[in-house]
């Protein structure tokens, strides 16, 4: 904790934990465009169709625009996605973004290989004007209450608020990178097995206008933001849960 | 059990019931994430009208408004909060002025404390700026707008 960040960092970090927690990762650029939204379904697509041919327009797409700019919250979503057998593609007027499918992460490696294709052909179908934020997501899923495997929780007179539902949201400063962590022992989430209730840790990380160019330095941005996520997580869980996901290393 | 996703929450999980967030009244907006240290320094430096345009500028201006404006450059926006932070403006005058350039820019205008008219144009790179009262113009990077926001209120 030498430079104020108040994660203690592990030094060595497995390669590979088994169960798998993450129920998704997202990888998002935020942007600005030249173009009108209108084209721009067309141009990503007639770069991606092979390995995406699918395409499913998403539910926010039936609001008008004018609600949509009522709330920066809403400007921001995707409104068509994209899909591969692994993964899916979403764009919206000011935001393109990779997601895995849910509850198959593929990997870090397939990933980035994944990250470097789409890279090119979003600069190729050139709407991306300027980068607004660049982002990594990791959504994990536990069974029970996760609060009492981590080292973060609520208080209540200095005594641990424990078997209540609980939502806790906080926001970091590291170096260039940000940080919204999210915990809640009270998500229901869909897993191969159907909406199961149980704890989610949804870590966010992401660099601003100034630290990232997409096709400068976007995939090494990522791969930082991927990085800091994966050290945050094995920060915050206690010995007892890193038991029991089998954690192997290098 | 139903599950509904919420637009603005990850497809991903959603909260039980009891987590879930009563809708706000019109009079609460919440700061995204690491956004509420700046807007609560927009409303602190330029006030609720300076505040207001900037949100206006972030999202409602597309590139081509006017005749041919751009749309506001992030850059440029993230040149300006760092002025921001370091800038004072004198108390009796009234809050400094905020416009979008035609080249995505931000612009910012006050009087000095002896009514003389300040103007900085922020964009991707850095800022330009001129200060009525000496005739002086010039530029600066973006590591040089700290520094340029202390000279400025000099």
């Amino acid at each position: 904790m030498s430079d104020g960040f108040p994660i203690q960092i592990p030094d060595r970090l497995p390669v590979h934990i088994e169960p798998c927690p993450i129920v998704q990762a997202i990888f998002e650029t935020r942007f600005v465009s030249p173009q009108p939204w209108a084209t721009m379904p067309g141009l990503l697509f007639a770069h991606i169709r092979q390995k995406y041919p699918e395409q499913k327009t998403l539910p926010m797409a039936q609001l008008p625009e004018e609600l949509r700019r009522q709330d920066p919250a809403l400007l921001i979503l995707p409104l068509i996605q994209f899909l591969s057998d692994t993964f899916l593609i979403q764009l919206g007027p000011r935001v393109v973004s990779l997601m895995t499918k849910p509850n198959t992460y593929p990997g870090w490696s397939a990933i980035q290989q994944e990250l470097r294709w789409l890279l090119q052909q979003i600069k190729a179908a050139g709407f991306v004007g300027e980068t607004e934020r660049l982002s990594s997501r990791y959504i994990d899923f536990f069974a029970g209450d996760i609060f009492t495997a981590l080292r973060l929780g609520l208080q209540i007179n200095d005594q641990p608020l424990r078997g209540t539902q609980a939502d806790v949201t906080t926001f970091f400063r590291r170096d260039a990178l940000s940080i919204r962590l999210q915990v809640t022992n009270g998500a229901i989430v869909a897993t191969k097995e159907g909406p199961t209730p149980g704890s989610v840790l949804d870590v966010d990380a992401w660099f601003g206008p100034l630290d990232v160019d997409l096709f400068g330095n976007g995939l090494a941005r990522f791969a930082e933001a991927h990085h800091a996520i994966k050290g945050l997580f094995f920060g915050l869980i206690k010995p007892e849960l890193l038991h029991k996901l089998n954690p192997t290393y290098e | 059990m139903t599950t509904l996703s919420l637009p603005t929450k990850s497809p991903a999980y959603t909260l039980e019931e009891g987590l879930r967030e009563p809708a706000d009244p019109p009079t609460i907006r919440r700061g995204a994430s690491g956004e509420w240290a700046r807007e609560e320094l927009l409303l602190r430096k330029l006030g609720p009208k300076g505040w207001g345009r900037v949100y206006q500028f972030r999202n409602y201006y597309e590139s081509g408004w006017g005749e041919k404006g751009r749309v506001l450059s992030p850059r440029a926006l993230d040149a300006f909060f760092r002025f921001l932070e370091e800038a004072t403006f004198p108390a009796d005058r009234t809050s400094p002025s905020v416009f979008l350039t035609d080249r995505g820019g931000i612009e910012l205008c006050w009087e000095d404390c002896n009514g003389k008219s300040v103007q900085v144009e922020f964009t991707g790179t850095g800022a330009e700026f001129y200060r009525a009262a000496t005739d002086e113009e010039g530029a600066v990077a973006i590591d040089g707008l700290a520094q340029l926001s202390r000279r400025l209120a000099a």
